[in-house]
C-alpha cells in the first residue's frame, strides 16, 4: 500500500512539474515568435505610413497574416482591418485603451472559449496602432494532448507501484512475518512450530536455523520433563512410605513412652515440611518444563474465599469485600488459586508478624484479593526480587521456625501467572506490607 | 467383615515398592482394614481372581504390565473399586488411569486417612439418597437403586460401582442440573477442592454404556457451565 501512495504521489507531482513547465515554456516560445513577428508587420506598417500609404486595406491584406490570426491597424480615423476593434473577438478592452495610450501590450486571453494572444504595438510616430490577435488553439491541444498522457503515465506508474508494492510484500515480508509469529509461537510453549521456508533462497539459511533452534529448544524442554517426572517418582516414594509410618506411631501414641513420643512428634512435624518442600519443588520443576497442566473452572470468589481460608489453620479471618467483589466469577484452577492465598498468608505469617487484614475488590474486568500483614513492610528496592526464588525476606516474624526455602512467593508469582493474572506488593495503610494479587474477572 | 460403611473393608494393594507396600498396610490396617499384596499386576489379577477384595488399590507404575493395563483387565471380570496411586499429578496420567476403568485417584504421598475415606467413599452404597425403592425410568433406561441394577432397552448394562452411583444421584433429581461439585460431594466425598475431572471422565465412561450415541446424549446431558442432568 505504502509503495502504491508513493508511487503515485511521486509520478503525480512529476506530471504536474513537467506539464507546467512545458506549458510555460511552449507559451513563452509561441508568445515570442508572433511578437516577433507582430513587430515585424508593425515597422512596416510605420515605414508605409511615413511614406504616405493611401490603401490600408491593401497594406493590411499584403501582410499575409498567420493563419488563423486577425490584425487591424489604428489611425485617428478610427480601426481599419478585422475584428480585433469590434465584434466577438474582440480583445480586451483594458487593453486596446492601454495601447492606444502608447504602451506595448502582449496578453493572453479568452474569447469565445478559445485562448488568444494579442500583441499590440503603438505606432506613435505615425499616429497609430497596430494589433494583432492569435488563434492559440493549436498550442492549446497540444497542451491538453500532454495534460493527458501525463496523467496516464502518472496512474501507470501508481498502478505499476501498487504491483511492485504486493510483490515485494509477497516475496520479503509476509516470510519475515512467518518468523516472527513462529518465533512468538514458540515463546508461548508451542515447540512443534516449524517454518518451511518457500522458493525463496535468501530466507533458507534463517528458516534452516530456526529450525535447528526450535528442535534444541524442544529436545532440552523434553528432557527437563523428563527429569521432572523421574525425580518425582523417587521424591515421592519415599515419602509415602515415611507419611504412612509416621501416621502408624502417631495413631499409637499413646503406647508410646515420653522420649519416643517427643521424637515422633518431631519426626511427624518434619515429615510433614518435607513434603511440602518438596511439593514446592517439584511444581517449580513441572513449570519450568512447562509441563504444568492448568485446569480452569468458573470460580465464584466470595465460594472460593469461604473454602480456602479455613485451609491456612491460622484461625478466622474477616475478609472484606469491596462492592460487588464476593460475586465476582473467575476462570481459575481452584486448587492453583488456594496454593497462592495459602502461601501469601504463610508469607504474612512466616515474615510479616501475622496477617492484619485480607481485602477482596472489583476492578472492571479484574478482581483484586489483598493480604496485609504486622510487619515493617517491603523496601521498594525489594519488591521484585521477593518473587524470585530462594529468595528469603530479611526481616524475620514472630516465627522463626522452618522460614521456607523460599519459594512460597514465586510459586504465588508463577500461579497467577498462569491465570492471566499479576501480582505485586505495596505498603499497607498500617505501615505492613499488602501483597495484591490481580486476576482477570468475567465482565 | 464387610460393612456397609466400608470400615473394615478387604484391600487389595497392588504395589511393587517393598516400604511403601508395608507402611500403606501398616496405615490401612490401623484404620480397622485387611489387607492382601501383591507386587506386579501380573501377581494382582490372580490373587484378586482367587480372593476378590472390596476395593483394590494400584500403583500406576508397576513391572511388567503398568497400573493402566490391570485397570483394564480388573474391568472386564468385575465392577470393583478401584483406587489409583500415583506419583504425577499430570493431567494425562490421572485421565488415562480414570478412563481405563479406575474410579478414583491418589497423588503420592497419600495421607493415609484421607486414603481410609476415599475407600469408605468408594464403598458406599448406591441410592441412599434416591429416597425411592423401585425402578426409575428414563426413556429406554430402567434404573433399579437398591437392588443395583440398570436396563437399557431391555439388556442388561454393567456398571461399575461408581458409575452406578453416579447415575442413581442424576436419577433422583430427574432433570435437574447437579453441579459437578454437588456431584463430587454426593458420589465421591470430595468438598469444594475435588477434580472436576473425576465427574467428567465418569460421564464420558456412562455415556458410552447407556446412550445410542455418546456423542449425542439423550439421556445424562450436558448443561455448559452448570453440570450435568438426566434427560427422560
Amino acid at each position: 500500500m505504502a509503495f502504491a501512495l508513493g508511487a503515485l504521489v511521486l509520478s503525480a507531482s512529476l506530471a504536474v512539474i513537467t506539464y507546467e513547465l512545458s506549458r510555460t515554456y511552449l507559451l513563452r516560445q509561441r508568445e515570442s515568435s508572433l511578437e516577433q513577428q507582430t513587430f515585424v508587420n508593425a515597422r512596416l506598417i510605420r515605414n508605409r505610413l511615413r511614406a504616405g500609404e493611401p490603401d490600408i486595406a491593401a497594406l493590411l491584406t499584403s501582410l499575409s497574416p498567420q493563419h488563423r490570426s486577425e490584425h487591424a491597424l489604428h489611425l485617428p480615423q478610427g480601426w481599419f482591418g478585422g475584428s480585433p476593434a469590434a465584434g466577438p473577438e474582440s480583445a480586451p478592452v483594458a487593453l486596446r485603451s492601454k495601447l492606444l495610450a502608447g504602451h506595448v501590450q502582449v496578453q493572453v486571453f479568452r474569447a469565445g472559449d478559445e485562448p488568444r494572444l494579442a500583441v499590440g504595438v503603438p505606432l506613435p510616430e505615425v499616429d497609430a496602432a497596430y494589433i494583432a490577435v492569435f488563434r492559440l488553439l493549436e498550442l492549446d491541444r497540444t497542451l491538453r494532448t500532454l495534460r493527458n498522457s501525463l496523467i496516464v503515465a502518472a496512474l501507470l506508474t501508481a498502478a505499476l507501484g501498487a504491483l511492485t508494492g504486493r510483490w515485494a510484500s509477497r516475496r520479503l515480508l509476509r516470510p519475515l512475518a512467518d518468523v516472527s509469529s513462529a518465533a512468538v509461537s514458540i515463546a508461548n510453549g508451542d515447540f512443534d512450530v516449524r517454518l518451511d521456508g518457500g522458493p525463496d533462497s535468501d530466507l533458507a539459511s534463517v528458516t534452516r536455523s530456526f529450525n535447528l533452534m526450535a528442535a534444541a529448544l524442544q529436545e532440552r524442554i523434553r528432557r527437563d520433563a523428563r527429569f521432572a517426572s523421574a525425580v518425582s517418582h523417587e521424591l515421592r516414594s519415599p515419602l509415602t512410605t515415611l507419611v504412612a509410618s509416621v501416621e502408624v506411631l502417631t495413631a499409637r501414641r499413646h503406647e508410646l513412652p515420653p522420649r519416643a513420643l517427643s521424637a515422633v512428634d518431631l519426626l511427624a512435624a518434619e515429615v510433614r515440611s518435607f513434603q511440602s518442600l518438596v511439593e514446592d519443588l517439584l511444581e517449580i520443576s513441572r513449570l519450568d518444563a512447562g509441563v504444568a497442566d492448568v485446569a480452569l473452572q468458573e470460580v465464584h470468589l466470595g465460594e472460593f474465599m469461604d473454602h480456602a481460608l479455613p485451609l491456612s489453620r491460622i484461625g478466622p479471618i474477616d475478609v472484606e469485600y469491596g462492592p460487588g467483589a464476593a460475586d465476582a466469577m473467575l476462570a481459575a484452577d481452584k486448587r492453583r488459586l488456594e496454593r497462592v492465598v495459602a502461601n501469601l498468608i504463610d508469607n504474612a505469617e512466616q515474615h510479616g508478624g501475622g496477617v492484619t487484614r485480607v481485602r477482596l475488590e472489583r476492578r472492571p474486568g479484574r478482581a483484586r484479593i489483598a493480604v496485609e500483614d504486622n510487619g515493617p513492610g517491603v523496601p521498594a528496592d525489594e519488591r521484585d526480587q521477593i518473587f524470585e526464588r530462594f529468595v528469603r525476606g530479611r526481616t524475620g516474624g514472630q516465627r522463626q521456625a522452618a522460614a521456607g526455602v523460599g519459594l512460597g512467593l514465586s510459586l504465588v508469582a508463577e500461579h497467577v501467572r498462569l491465570h492471566g493474572g499479576a501480582v505485586w506488593v505495596e505498603d499497607a495503610d498500617g505501615g505492613g506490607a499488602r501483597f495484591v494479587v490481580e486476576l482477570p474477572a468475567r465482565p | 467383615m464387610r460393612t456397609e460403611y466400608g470400615v473394615g473393608a478387604r484391600i487389595l494393594i497392588v504395589e511393587d515398592d517393598d516400604r511403601i507396600r508395608s507402611s500403606l498396610r501398616l496405615a490401612l490396617e490401623e484404620e480397622g482394614n485387611v489387607i492382601d499384596e501383591s507386587t506386579s499386576a501380573e501377581e494382582g489379577l490372580p490373587a484378586f481372581e482367587r480372593r476378590p477384595s472390596d476395593v483394590v488399590l494400584v500403583d500406576l507404575m508397576l513391572p511388567g504390565a503398568d497400573g493402566f493395563e490391570l485397570c483394564r483387565w480388573l474391568r472386564r471380570i468385575s465392577d470393583v473399586p478401584i483406587l489409583i496411586l500415583s506419583a504425577r499429578s499430570d493431567s494425562h496420567d490421572i485421565v488415562a488411569g480414570l478412563e481405563a476403568g479406575a474410579d478414583d485417584y491418589v497423588v503420592k504421598p497419600p495421607v493415609p486417612k484421607e486414603l481410609a475415606a476415599r475407600i469408605r467413599a468408594l464403598l458406599r452404597r448406591a441410592g441412599r439418597s434416591a429416597g425411592t425403592i423401585g425402578t426409575l425410568r428414563f426413556g429406554d433406561l430402567e434404573i433399579d437403586p437398591d437392588a443395583g441394577w440398570v436396563r437399557k432397552a431391555g439388556a442388561a448394562v454393567s456398571l461399575t460401582k461408581t458409575e452406578f452411583r453416579l447415575l442413581c444421584e442424576l436419577a433422583a433429581n430427574p432433570g435437574r442440573v447437579l453441579s459437578r461439585e454437588t456431584l463430587l460431594d454426593r458420589v465421591w466425598g470430595y468438598d469444594y477442592f475435588g477434580d472436576a475431572r473425576l465427574v467428567d471422565v465418569h460421564v464420558r465412561r456412562l455415556r458410552r454404556k447407556v446412550e445410542d450415541d455418546p456423542a449425542t446424549p439423550d439421556h445424562v446431558v450436558t448443561v455448559r457451565g452448570l453440570g450435568y442432568k438426566l434427560d427422560k
